[in-house]
């Protein structure tokens, strides 16, 4: 015998069409609002808000990381010192050579830096720090493990380290006590008075995403090749100058109408090498 | 909700971020784009009351906004869709297999990526477009990721009322 079908009442139905419709088109909603609205102000106001949610809890998730890294660090060289134990045996037998050697070197050195009035020491103040994160979408920007706490400022030059030689990364855009973040070079929205280093023309620089950054406004006649190394200009008021940014990679053909040049560079230090940062505190 | 279960749900909200940090962080260095927190709310999606779901699904979205410089709202929006999409899906798919949970999440990462780049190229006039093969590496990371994550949603939820009964 079939039971008649009960009839789903008024109230249980406006529950699950609350939760099956109006649930999602309200968060939907509110997430299209605030993509909509500028930065600054009210969304600038709820991420302030956030930062007391997730900061803490993104600084425990970077400890977390930091100690596992440890952990298998640690085993990693536990294995690695029994066979290395060896090898290092048999080199400080050749080290001990060299040594004596080398003595002699450095007081040769010495005595020629101070007739020559070298100043070795590094131009610029500033703080080290690792990149603490890179979110998977964003290419152009990175969070170090250092902030406000470590002396960084929003508009404080980036610079990193690429085949031994020290280059532009880019620029701090946001600081929080212990993170801070970073525009990279290759950003569209990042932008640096440059000066190209054989000639001296002076141009724009401008990140294109993941194609070579560009300079712009470098006028017409200036003679540019490939391979010239561009450096940061004294017109910045954000980068200390002579902050090797790249070398030219190629120079666009300028239309009939066009008053200036644009030259395509290669970053010094492209985006996906950036690892661990020199952020300068005073210029 | 009882308290038990906001402790719970908060808990795996923190092993989500920790999870999403480190993976993010020792993927990018070959330049792939994981994104574990989805794949956490792929889990939340499938297994919990909608209600909690949609949240997380937000929450999380919130939480990589965060970071953003462009843009602010546009993985909020991403995860919201992933979490309909999911949340229509659970009745249909017996989401308890691997099978399910793997595919699901693979197309839920080629749908993110490709909505969030479109977000940000039409709201920023910018792109996040991480490339095609860090894409298919991120999700087939994710993919590999989802039957763990999957098994520790269920397991520390347990026989919790927020588990949805299909």
């Amino acid at each position: 015998m079939n039971t008649p079908k009960r009839p789903i009442s008024f109230k249980r139905y406006t529950g699950h069409y609350r939760r099956r419709y109006l649930l999602p088109a309200g968060f939907l909603l509110a997430s299209f609002l605030l993509m909509i609205l500028p930065l600054e102000g009210w969304v600038a106001s709820v991420k302030a808000v956030l930062a007391y949610v997730f900061i803490p809890q993104v600084r425990a998730s970077h400890s977390t990381v930091q100690y596992a890294q440890g952990v298998s660090q640690t085993v990693q060289e536990l294995l690695r010192a029994h066979q290395e134990n060896d090898q290092l045996k048999q080199q400080i037998q050749a080290t001990q050579l060299l040594s004596a050697q080398a003595q002699e070197i450095l007081a040769e050195n010495q005595r020629l830096t101070g007739l020559l009035k070298l100043d070795v020491s590094h131009p610029w103040k500033g703080v080290w720090a690792k990149v603490a994160y890179r979110e998977p979408t964003q290419w152009n920007s990175v969070v170090l493990d250092k902030g406000s706490a470590d002396g960084i400022k929003p508009r404080s030059a980036v610079i990193a380290m690429q085949e031994g030689q020290e280059g532009l990364a880019g620029v701090v855009v946001e600081v929080t006590e212990n993170t801070s973040k970073v525009l990279l070079v290759q950003d569209e929205d990042f932008s640096a008075a440059v000066q190209l280093g054989r000639g001296g023309e002076t141009g724009l620089l401008v990140g294109d995403g993941p194609r070579p950054v560009q300079i712009k406004y470098v006028p017409l006649l200036s003679n540019v090749q490939k391979g010239d190394p561009v450096y940061t200009s004294s017109a910045s008021s954000v980068f200390p100058a002579g902050i090797l940014v790249g070398q030219v990679h190629a120079v666009r053909k300028p239309d009939s109408f066009q008053t200036a040049l644009t030259v395509e560079v290669n970053p010094q230090v492209p985006s996906s090498a950036v690892r661990e940062v020199f952020v300068i505190l005073e210029n | 909700m009882n308290i038990v279960d906001a402790i719970k749900l908060f808990f795996l909200f923190i092993v989500a971020t920790v999870f999403h940090w480190a993976f993010a962080s020792l993927f990018a260095h070959w330049g792939i784009s994981v994104n574990t927190l989805l794949v956490f709310v792929a889990a939340f999606c499938a297994l919990l009351k909608l209600p909690v779901a949609y949240s997380a699904a937000f929450l999380g979205g919130l939480f990589l906004d965060f970071f953003g410089t462009k843009l602010f709202g546009n993985n909020a929006f991403t995860f919201t869709v992933c979490a309909c999409v999911i949340c229509n899906l659970a009745p249909r798919f017996d989401f308890d297999e691997l099978f399910p949970q793997m595919v699901a999440v693979f197309g839920l990462t080629w749908l993110a990526g490709i909505c969030n780049a479109l977000l940000v190229y039409l709201f920023a006039s910018a792109s996040a477009w991480p490339g095609f093969w860090s894409l298919l590496g991120g999700a087939f990371v994710d993919c590999l990721c989802a039957p763990l994550v999957f098994w520790l949603v269920r397991r520390v939820m347990g026989s919790s009322l927020l588990i949805r009964q299909v």
